[in-house]
């Protein structure tokens, strides 16, 4: 466990070392939030949505957006540490992979959740957030579910990082699988108008689930045309333990002279 | 009898079609520098891989300390690779921290013996500084001291002394062995020169088996005294055949325009030389037999083998 701490606190000095993607990962969707909900809200003055208001609606979508991101960046310094050399050493240590893959992990899993906490914190006095629950317990489980989201997409991106050789393949492949996720994950718009074959995909899409749960604790009033806090928790535990798990089975290749 | 640091038994290893490790086969006493030469791809760095439990063996045995591979070894052995391993994103004492704590070295430890091989190798003064700021030289001195740090029992040196001057080199050399008194060294290289210079015992691996193993003074007895290094503006295969069949002749070795012949008494063959192939001669070297002229001999018979 010391030799995981001891990885994590290396990734996580790398991030705040790595000023432009710490601030650009915390700035990114917080002038999402700003520019888009603003511009939507006053712009299309959408129907569906309580008093028009889609910043207040956006939250729950950009903290789910930046645990998307945060996962990737931070699975992508397998390959910035097999190009400076430093995975050779990890590997050449009397550490287990697995060890080694649950220090990256962790980083990433608190560089995602504090990413996500600041959208969520920054966005809270700006926006008409409901708090259905109380402002202690909505953040509670807000928290609760970032936790989830975040451990499943770091499993995910740690997987996918483990099987790809290239960094370019890896966003290349990220993006391909994430972004349809999150556009039918209700981040953007609710999926309630949406035709029945886009509302199968969502319903299908864990990441509906994170949404979900993140809408019912800060934007909405009431459970109605909602999924439910049980079911959300439910399928967001057994995916990220499952995806998690996927994730620490294999190691990053390293390859050697003469291979 | 000798205690033996490293033993491996008729190693098989490859990788798709290719043959990295065949038959091979080799012994290293504890305690001893024990230098693997051979030419790029010949297995040396696969082998190195398989030491540190980082490679299997497709077949064959292994053994390391008396047993397989495996990662409850690598505590008590240390791997310099090809390749800086150092994080350029920390300092110089992050980085030898961040290893120390992954090899288990206690914190006090850590601070001190730090200090004390930094000072060693002439990086006290960068302790403080970003490692990408560090020359290539000292990144390699610093890929030592990290090895060191953790009191290693071998050493698995990969081409350590890549790409740094010769005085960086003699430093580097000088204090590791300095440093390392009684840890089993492995060495592989491709610089001849540096194995001869700092090994006890030498192999000479080609298409990944071992051809010929002992003392680099062993190796040399049975060479004639001087070698004679024939650079040809005429390479053809008769000038070859003309100055091999020069009285006095040992071994000979040709690599494109180059020629290498040992023999006991450079001032009769050189000569004999100029007779025999006028007009095809553009520049004459005499020098001791070597290690390297050793090589030539058991690896590079006659053209065969790839560069040192």
């Amino acid at each position: 466990m010391n030799a995981a701490m001891t990885l994590a606190r290396r990734d996580l000095m790398a991030v705040v070392r790595s000023r432009s993607q710490l601030y650009s990962s915390m700035l990114t969707p917080l002038l999402f939030l700003v520019f888009l909900g603003n511009g939507v809200s006053h712009g299309l003055q959408p129907a569906n949505l309580e008093a028009g208001n889609f910043t207040a609606y956006l939250v729950a979508g950009t903290v789910v957006m930046t645990s998307v991101f945060s996962s990737t960046f931070s699975s992508a310094s397998y390959y910035r540490d097999r190009d400076s050399g430093l995975l050779r050493l990890l590997l050449s240590t009397p550490h287990a992979p697995r060890t080694l893959l649950l220090g990256k992990s962790l980083a990433a899993l608190v560089i995602g959740i504090v990413q996500a906490l600041v959208v969520l914190l920054a966005a809270a006095p700006f926006v008409d957030s409901e708090w259905q629950y109380g402002f202690a317990a909505g953040m509670g489980i807000a928290l609760a579910a970032v936790v989830l989201v975040n451990l499943m997409l770091t499993g995910l991106a740690q997987a996918l990082a483990s099987r790809i050789q290239s960094m370019q393949g890896f966003h290349l492949l990220m993006n391909l699988a994430l972004f349809p996720l999150l556009f039918f994950s209700g981040a953007f718009f609710p999926i309630d108008g949406l035709p029945t074959w886009l509302r199968v995909l969502a319903f299908i899409n864990p990441l509906t689930y994170a949404v979900d749960a993140l809408e019912l604790a800060a934007y909405a009033a009431g459970d109605d045309g909602f999924i439910g806090l049980g079911i959300d928790f439910v399928v967001l535990g057994a995916l990220a333990v499952a995806v998690y798990a996927a994730g620490l089975a294999r190691m990053p290749k390293v390859t050697w002279s003469g291979e | 009898m000798t205690e033996l640091a490293i033993r491996a038994v008729d190693v098989t290893r490859r990788y798709g079609e290719r043959v990295a490790l065949n038959g091979f086969s080799l012994e290293v006493p504890r305690g001893s520098v024990f230098g693997l030469l051979g030419p790029n791809g010949s297995g040396k760095s696969t082998f190195i891989a398989m030491l540190a439990a980082m490679q299997p063996a497709d077949s064959g045995t292994i053994e390391v300390f008396g047993q397989a591979p495996a990662r409850t070894l690598l505590r008590r052995i240390a791997t310099v690779f090809q390749e800086n391993t150092a994080d350029p994103l920390m300092s110089v004492s992050e980085y030898l921290r961040f290893s120390g704590r992954l090899f288990g070295v206690p914190a006090a430890d850590l601070r001190v013996r730090g200090f004390e091989l930094l000072e060693k190798f002439g990086l006290g003064p960068r302790a403080n500084d970003p490692v990408s700021g560090l020359s290539g030289g000292m990144r390699r001195r610093l890929e030592v001291v990290r090895a060191l740090l953790h009191r290693p029992e071998m050493l698995l040196l990969d081409e350590p002394t890549t790409g740094i001057d010769a005085e960086e080199r003699s430093i580097l050399w000088r204090e590791l062995l300095d440093g390392a008194g009684g840890t089993t060294v492995l060495l592989a290289t491709n610089d001849l020169g540096e194995a001869d210079a700092v090994c006890d015992n030498v192999a000479f691996i080609q298409n990944g088996r071992v051809v010929v193993s002992g003392t680099p003074a062993a190796l040399k007895a049975g060479l004639r005294r001087e070698s004679v290094r024939i650079g040809l503006t005429d390479n053809t295969a008769e000038t070859v055949a003309r100055i091999a069949a020069i009285p006095g002749t040992g071994e000979l070795a040709q690599d494109d325009d180059t020629v290498i012949v040992t023999t006991d008494d450079a001032s009769t063959f050189v000569p004999r030389l100029f007779e025999a192939a006028p007009g095809a001669i553009r520049s004459v070297t005499i020098a001791t037999a070597s290690l390297e002229d050793a090589y030539f001999q058991h690896v590079r018979r006659r053209g065969e083998g790839g560069a040192p």
